[in-house]
């Protein structure tokens, strides 16, 4: 069972020019490397910004990387002296993407303590539940919803909150616009009823504490091994469990994702656009991370939606990299100003989270002239576990090979390996894969086996080792038998130019068991209107007969989650309830 | 009837105005506009269509003096007003049109307002004495337009500075509407209360009608609904502080009371006239919405 599996993927690194062994990068805690690479980019480039935050009318704010440096010491003083946090302890970070938050997660690090990602669009049930769980004793949060802290704060062992703006750190009249814009235009600031702390407050505390006790205190025993994120997912299983990542695990994934990018990385010269928000592990590893590490210029994006927030960002800054979800890269090539004008400086874009369209992904190239790939990748893994190289043929449809450093097998319901080009369970193995769910033996217990992870992903793999996902294991639609996979049917409808954006579920059917429903939304920049006749005769050129949607419902949008994934799994409990009604 | 510091202070908010305007746009937003024209052609052609000739039959109707039919055509002749784009907000209509329309119809101001002027004013025959300069307006839209560039061009070097030029401008456009009621009325309310019916029903008809007529020619023109509205709002809201500026400019005494009288009276009842279209159009978006909701179950298809 534990036997090495066989490593076809070895042969495609060479071609790519991807060294197969990993070389670790030299730090021994991610606290190090903020404070390495903030000191080495402060002094190679002083005018350059770490951070930028970008909000939809162009107003912006920014930090530099020495400024990152001492702010993040200042809020782990914080921590550690004023609050008297120990190292382990758990610190809740709640906020959407803005200069607080590298402040505070960074900070987090420094301090020694473990940091809880933690969406801020979250009902009070789940933050007490996340919170809870985790035993999270200090809570950063947005002041946009300061009015859940009651109720959440009676039930949870929080003992401290500290509120941060979404203009944190903002110029004076720019900052002083955006808050009276969201206080008395669009009325998003609830009165705060509970004891608190601003940031600023909380980082002047800090800092003041530091020439007693300089940060490095705080973290220098801190090691590889030692827990450094809680990060939360909801699974296919329904409650929500914190995956464990250590800082072992997340350097090396900081690895494995740059090896995905290098061919197209310059240190020091890269401007990432950060519209997936830092709290999901994706933009955590890759954007705030990964190109922390290179120096590089993220460029946060509150919300992004809608996709027109993007614009002045775009404009404003020399963009040269892309993460995002496929939602997101359709939402662009649907935008009159991002057709006519692509990023010119743009050089290359990773989609995650879910599959690209190979539509989408076509689109993207001829109209930038730019790669992208897909990677794919877990929470449970930091996140990534394989990726398409940017250079050579680009294959659409693939989550590449492996990461280096990763091994991965395709097993069968048996746990056998099973033969190139049949659809197996995805397991990996790798420095990047967690210790386990927190406080979830038994959880933990169904995903791990001897030492691999089984990822709930049914793939196939090529000889030359690139995987093409077959779908999720609870996704699939059994129709009188036949094996029908949503995303090979999503990919023929999202084909049509008047679908913007499409979602397959299978539905009960007293026939044949289960039977394929499309959802789509109309392309409102196509004139043709999309009916469920002309999705079925689509698709009838395309499928076999089994795979063709049975019903097709036009819909004015999908239900997503806060990356912008399409969640199945909402379609399918409101088709529960309605066959539970009828 | 405006003082001269009154009319410097006017002077001065349409100047931070059009930076503020100048600042919501870039060269892209024009080429990205006449990619697809239709939008901007048709909203052109209720600007620069309907309007005047709306004004001038509007005169001609209700017989109104000399002064008072200038006023009305000069009013009838202005670029789209930039509240337009608050209202348009506020009613959940397009933005980027709203926005696209309101600095389309100003630049072509230039050579369009002049020129409409001088055709409306011999159809009417007005005697030399009431007819408006076209050097005057072209002089005052090409001064304005100065201001436009700054404001485009401060945007692009700092965006800070420009999204905080864009947002004092477009508050100083309701703000100057505001300046008019409060200083003007109170000083002019006897004028008021002797102003005769029709008057009103020119300053007010103007817009309701504009708005209507814009709303009926775009769905002619085949635009959707939400863009018609958008198109209907920009028709009606014209730029009304900027004729009360043209007119002080070239009249004077009480021959600039009479002139003046319309352009005022328009801008004060713009206001209520687009608050209440604004509401109605808002509920219209909104039952859209709710009814293609609806559709949404009657379009499940059972292929078997």
């Amino acid at each position: 069972m534990t036997a090495s599996p066989s490593r076809p993927w070895h042969t495609s690194y060479e071609r790519a020019g991807i060294a197969p062994d990993l070389e670790p990068l030299p730090y021994r805690n991610l606290a190090h490397l903020v404070q390495a690479c903030c000191r080495q980019w402060a002094t190679e480039s002083r005018a350059r910004a770490a951070f930028s935050c970008v909000v939809p009318n162009g107003m912006n704010g920014r930090l530099g990387f020495a400024q990152v440096d001492e702010l993040s010491d200042a809020f782990a003083g914080y921590l550690r002296a004023v609050l008297g946090l120990q190292a382990g302890d758990r610190v809740a970070v709640q906020l959407p993407n803005s200069l607080g938050y590298p402040v505070a997660a960074l900070g987090v690090f420094k301090a020694g303590c473990v940091l809880v990602n933690t969406n801020p669009m979250y009902t009070e049930t789940e933050m007490i539940h996340q919170f809870n769980n985790a035993g999270v004793r200090v809570l950063v949060m947005v002041d946009m919803f300061a009015d859940k802290l009651p109720a959440v704060l009676a039930k949870t062992g929080v003992q401290q909150v500290v509120l941060a703006a979404v203009s944190e750190f903002f110029p004076a009249v720019p900052g002083a616009i955006v808050r009276g814009v969201q206080r008395y235009w669009s009325r998003v600031l609830p009165p705060v009823t509970v004891p608190h702390v601003r940031l600023q407050d909380a980082l002047a505390q800090g800092r003041a504490t530091l020439s007693r006790t300089p940060a490095v205190t705080y973290w220098d025993s801190i090691g590889r091994h030692d827990l450094a994120l809680l990060q939360y997912t909801g699974g296919t299983t329904g409650v929500s469990k914190g995956a464990m990542l250590t800082h072992d695990n997340l350097l090396h994934n900081i690895q494995q994702t740059r090896a995905m990018g290098q061919s197209h990385m310059v240190p020091g010269q890269e401007c990432v656009l950060t519209a997936l928000p830092l709290y999901h592990i994706f933009a955590f590893t890759a954007n705030l991370l990964g190109f922390l590490s290179i120096g590089g210029h993220n460029v946060l994006i509150p919300n992004p939606r809608p996709v027109q927030n993007l614009q002045r960002a775009m404009e404003n800054f020399p963009i040269t990299w892309m993460t995002g979800v496929n939602t997101l890269f359709n939402g662009l090539l649907n935008e009159e100003w991002f057709v006519a004008y692509p990023p010119k400086t743009l050089k290359a874009s990773i989609s995650g989270g879910t599959a690209l369209h190979t539509a989408v992904a076509q689109r993207w190239r001829e109209l930038t002239r730019t790669p992208i790939a897909e990677g794919y990748g877990l929470t449970e893994t930091s996140p990534v576990v394989s990726f398409n190289p940017l250079t050579g043929t680009p294959r659409d449809g693939s989550i590449g090979i492996p990461a280096p450093g990763t091994d991965v097998r395709l097993v069968d319901d048996a746990g056998q390996d099973v033969p190139a080009g049949t659809p197996g369970e995805i397991w990996v193995r790798g420095p990047q894969v967690m210790q386990g769910y927190w406080n979830a033996a038994q959880e933990t217990a169904q995903v791990m086996k001897d030492g691999w992870l089984a990822t709930g992903d049914v793939a196939v793999m090529d000889e030359s080792g690139f995987m093409r996902i077959v779908d999720r294991k609870k996704d699939m639609i059994l129709v009188s038998g036949f094996n029908v996979y949503p995303n090979e049917v999503e990919d023929v409808i999202a084909r049509m130019p008047s679908v913007l954006e499409v979602a397959v579920i299978g539905v009960p059917d007293a026939k044949t068991g289960e039977a394929v429903r499309a959802y789509v939304v109309q392309n409102p920049e196509h004139a043709q209107a999309v009916t469920p006749d002309a999705v079925l005769a689509h698709c009838q050129q395309h499928l076999a007969a089994y795979k063709l949607p049975k019903q097709v419902v036009v819909r004015d949008e999908l239900p997503k989650s806060p990356i912008g994934k399409v969640l199945r799994k909402d379609l399918r409990k409101a088709v529960a309830e309605e066959t539970r009604r009828a | 009837m405006l003082s001269e510091f009154e009319t410097k202070l006017l002077g001065m908010m349409m100047i931070v105005i059009m930076l503020g305007m100048g600042a919501s746009l870039t060269w892209r937003d024009f080429r990205i506009a006449f990619r697809k024209p239709k939008g901007v052609l048709v909203g052109l052609l209720c600007q620069y269509g309907i309007m005047p000739l709306l004004a001038f039959l509007l005169a001609r109707a209700l017989d109104l003096s000399p002064g008072l039919t200038v006023g009305l055509i000069l009013i009838g002749c202005m670029p789209g007003g930039t509240t337009s784009n608050i209202f348009t907000y506020f009613s959940k209509a397009v933005l980027a049109l709203s926005i696209m329309m309101t600095s389309v119809s100003s630049l072509v101001a230039l050579g369009m307002v002049p020129a409409l002027l001088e055709f409306y004013s011999q159809l009417a025959g007005l005697e030399s004495g009431f007819k408006i300069p076209a050097g005057n307006v072209a002089q005052v839209l090409f001064v304005l337009l100065i201001p436009t560039v700054i404001g485009m061009v401060l945007r692009k070097l700092n965006p800070n500075i420009g999204a905080t030029v864009e947002l004092v401008g477009g508050f100083l456009g309701v703000m100057v509407i505001l300046f008019l009621v409060v200083t003007w009325i109170p000083r002019n309310h006897l004028l008021l209360a002797s102003t005769p019916w029709y008057v009103f029903c020119a300053a007010i008809g103007l817009g309701v009608f504009g708005m209507a007529l814009g709303y009926g020619l775009a769905r002619v023109l085949r635009q959707d609904p939400n863009r018609s509205r958008t198109i209907a709002l920009e028709t009606g809201i014209q730029n009304g502080p900027l004729a009360v500026l043209i007119v002080t400019l070239t009249f004077t005494g009480p021959m600039q009371q009479e002139v003046l009288l319309i352009p005022v009276l328009y801008s004060l009842f713009i206001v209520i006239t687009s608050s209440i279209v604004t509401v109605f159009f808002r509920r219209k978006s909104q039952a859209e919405a709710l009814a293609r909701d609806r559709a949404k179950d009657g379009s499940v298809l059972a292929s078997s």
